[in-house]
């Protein structure tokens, strides 16, 4: 784990939706840090503010008040988005899906490739890292094939590929182990592990898997809103 | 792929009737611009005789050789004729007299054979009738023979035209059956006998006479007459001239194309520019449909690359591209197809570069208007959706 400032802090970060008798409170001033390098697992039953909190940290939603920083940089400030926040995403963030999400008519490599060159990264350099990680990831013999040629368990490492190769300060995993076997799911948590630890990033899994908690450095559990850890 | 072939066709469609439009004019003023005449003198307050009938006595033609300006005369005399050949299809041409022994056809764009040689039973035709030379045709009482053949003449109907001499081509167009002739000499001789006129013997003769032996029955009229200016003299001075006569009209070969065209045509053109524009608006009702269909089969991956961070303009440059590309292979396929099959139409369709050129320009912008019902909806496409699964 690093010594440095930690990939992603939240301070306060709150969410309601509705007035009077439909007000929800779905995230209650949720403090938290995560050092580069942690894995940290998010627990908590359906509608505690899982999907809410990973949507805030992911800059698709807005929180009502509260702020954020990931990478060093504040991403939201007094509940209001600061800064490029498609630059953010593109750099700073990768996502992991119950599904893979891969896009069907691009092949394991262009797959991966995309992310790249939504960042105007140069053909040789995306194609060459893009290579890489699909071999570091142990799919590099399917870099060809299409999403649905693969199995479910390497559409996922392509997914994963694709989440890391932009070498993001923090990795958002929603159920990743979800759809997988419960040998196919450590391998998964495994992966985030290693990625972790080798690229120095942070990595939020949420998920009701308990089977692979072992491989977590922490656990952020969340019920009504609350976050406790 | 199939899309693409539907607008194709569609397109196709646009294109071949511009170029049915364009046929219709070079069809309408061929014949007149193939028969360089300066001045045309036509019936009294008519238009005639391309947007409407007219009829000049035959020695009008004599009279305008008198005139000063005037080089040379031609009497135009036209009608359609729709035969069965023996052993062939059935045909259908302009026949056109020419002033013979003056006029052979000699100035006739002819591709094939030779002007005409002799003043009776040879003709010249257009090559879009499909007679071959040589070939030999009855029409009326008498075999004519193709000795010539042109190109790219026909009359503003879009009938080949086919020369003659002009008493052939009045002796076709008056051609009437023995018992035509029987009856027609019989009401003649009924007549003379209910007239005082019947007491002179002389006359009781001639009324049994055929007709052009009469000398009260003058020759078949002409429809108009071409004239041809003698060099130094300007169009407007002799037309000055002429126009002193009470009973013509004169127009000149520009005032000819304008009632061709502003009569003729007009309504045909106005008739293919709405049917023109109701395509261009369906073609682009239907490209925004499949744009619009086509971004919905997309959206969850547009989601997803919001979801990724891709900048606005990428994910509506990748819409524009797909409905450019879309126009793109839908106009080339509508050149190709309209180069190889608009050849086999029966008559004329003239596509020109600069028609080809306006069609691009039109998908173009087509495409355009098509991507932006698309564009609207994958900017409204919520990155949320990628994380609902």
């Amino acid at each position: 784990m690093s010594d440095t400032a930690p990939a992603v802090e939240a301070r306060l970060l709150s969410r309601h939706y509705g007035e009077g008798n439909t007000y929800v409170k779905a995230l209650d001033k949720a403090s938290f840090e995560i050092q580069a390098g942690e894995v940290v697992a998010l627990l908590g039953p359906s509608g505690s503010g899982k999907s809410t909190l990973l949507t805030i940290l992911g800059l698709i939603n807005q929180p009502n008040e509260g702020s954020l920083r990931i990478g060093g940089e504040d991403v939201i400030r007094d509940g209001q988005l600061v800064g490029n926040t498609n630059l953010v995403r593109r750099r700073q963030l990768g996502f992991v899906f119950q599904r893979s999400n891969l896009i069907p008519f691009l092949n394991a490599q262009d797959n991966i490739r995309l992310v790249l060159d939504l960042d105007d990264v140069p053909g040789r350099v995306a194609r060459r890292r893009a290579r890489d990680i699909l071999e570091e990831l142990g799919v590099a013999d399917r870099a060809t094939h299409f999403p649905v040629q693969l199995s479910g368990g390497q559409q996922q490492r392509v997914a994963i590929a694709r989440a890391l190769v932009h070498e993001p300060a923090l990795l958002l995993a929603d159920e990743p182990t979800a759809s997988l076997d419960k040998e196919r799911g450590r391998q998964v948590m495994e992966l985030f592990r290693t990625a972790a630890r080798e690229r120095n990033a942070a990595v939020l899994v949420v998920t009701h898997d308990h089977r692979s908690l072992d491989l977590v450095d922490r656990t952020f559990e969340i019920e009504d809103g609350v976050l406790s850890h | 792929m199939l899309t693409a072939v539907g607008l194709g066709l569609l397109l196709t469609i646009v294109l071949g009737m511009t170029g049915i439009y364009n046929g219709i004019i070079v069809d309408a003023t061929a014949l007149p611009d193939s028969l360089r005449a300066d001045l045309w003198i036509v019936q009294r307050d008519t238009r005639g005789p391309f947007a409407e009938l007219s009829r000049l006595p035959a020695d009008l033609e004599e009279r305008a050789r008198a005139v000063p300006g005037v080089a040379s005369a031609r009497s135009y005399v036209a009608h359609t004729i729709q035969r069965d050949v023996p052993g062939g299809p059935q045909i259908r041409f302009t026949a056109l007299g020419l002033s013979w022994p003056d006029d052979h056809g000699a100035d006739l764009p002819l591709v094939e054979g030779r002007p005409l040689s002799q003043a009776h039973f040879e003709f010249i035709v257009d090559r879009s009738l499909g007679l071959a030379l040589g070939t030999r045709i009855p029409l009326g009482r008498d075999i004519y023979t193709v000795v010539g053949i042109t190109e790219g003449i026909t009359a503003s109907g879009g009938d080949p035209v086919a020369f003659f001499t002009r008493s052939d081509a009045q002796k076709i167009q008056f051609d009437k059956s023995n018992e035509a002739i029987r009856l027609d000499r019989e009401a003649r001789t009924a007549r003379f006998r209910r007239s005082q006129l019947s007491r002179n013997p002389d006359l009781a003769r001639m009324s049994t006479a055929p007709a052009n032996q009469i000398p009260a029955l003058g020759p078949a009229p002409v429809s108009a007459v071409m004239l041809n200016l003698a060099p130094g003299y300007q169009a407007e001075e002799v037309r000055g001239r002429l126009s002193q006569w009470k009973d013509v009209t004169v127009y000149t070969q520009a005032d000819q194309h304008q009632l061709i065209l502003g009569g003729i045509v007009e309504k045909t053109k106005r008739q293919i520019g709405l049917f023109r524009a109701l395509l261009v608006v369906i073609s682009t009702i239907l490209m925004s449909l499949i744009i619009y269909t086509m971004t919905l089969d997309k959206i969850h991956s547009i989601a997803l690359l919001k979801l990724l961070g891709a900048r606005r303009t990428v994910i509506l440059g990748m819409i524009l591209q797909e409905a450019l590309l879309l126009g793109g292979i839908a106009y080339t396929l509508a050149i190709v197809l309209g180069n190889t099959i608009f050849e086999l139409f029966p008559r004329r369709v003239a596509v020109e570069n600069s028609d080809r050129l306006l069609l691009l320009l039109v998908v173009f912008v087509i495409s355009i208007v098509a991507s932006i019902f698309g564009m609207k909806k994958a900017l409204a496409a919520d990155p949320n959706e990628v994380l609902a699964g």
